[in-house]
């Protein structure tokens, strides 16, 4: 008997069974990156060993090989350059800041005054 | 507009991810296709760098993440230990 997915709801109990959770449309947002960490991972396995027999000209090769590093390195490049960023250009609000300070001042002077100690 | 020092680090933070960024492209994606005997190879590394120096340079963030939590954990303890 075959499932179809996502239209038979109210299955009964909770179902880990990772491949029809595919099939429902439950996957996790970790599964599913795993799913495509998977794939592409043995895509470029595959790929760099040989095992489709295509004969790659050899730049293309030279370029294949380091790929994941290269990812993994520009993902933190732009993770570096994004933080910076919003740094760079974060909207300081001088006045509200004065205007803070000078409230935790006065908030202080009352609080002692009750008798409270910092 | 964040101002003074926030600006500085800020910029420079974006300016070296941009430099890392270029010159990385340019050794692992442009190098392969341009010709042996051309200038540019003389300013990067053998190829096998490209995936050592990112590895060693990971390895060693770890070890200072590492690190920094054995000190605070230590610190902490410390500080249980005398209020004790």
């Amino acid at each position: 008997m075959q499932r179809k997915g996502g239209s038979r709801r109210g299955l009964p109990g909770a179902d880990a069974d990772l491949v029809s959770a595919t099939f429902r449309g439950t996957m996790t947002k970790l599964t599913q990156w795993l799913w495509g960490l998977a794939l592409l991972g043995s895509a470029w396995a595959a790929l760099t060993m040989g095992a489709l027999g295509l004969e790659l000209p050899l730049p293309c090769r030279e370029v294949l090989w380091p790929l994941p590093a290269y990812l993994l390195v520009s993902a933190g490049c732009y993770a570096l350059g994004t933080v910076g960023y919003r740094v760079a250009t974060f909207h300081d609000c001088e006045d509200a800041a004065r205007e803070l300070q000078s409230q935790i001042l006065e908030a202080r002077a009352d609080l002692t005054r009750r008798g409270l100690h910092f | 507009m964040a101002t003074g020092t926030d600006q500085v680090v800020g910029f420079g933070l974006v300016a070296v991810s941009l430099i890392i960024f270029t010159y990385y492209t340019t050794w692992v994606i442009l190098l392969p296709f341009i010709d042996s005997q051309h200038a540019i190879h003389k300013y990067f590394l053998p190829r096998a760098y490209a995936i050592l120096i990112p590895l060693a340079s990971g390895l060693l963030l770890l070890l200072l993440v590492g690190l920094f939590i054995t000190y605070v954990m230590l610190k902490s303890r410390r500080a249980t230990k005398k209020a004790q």
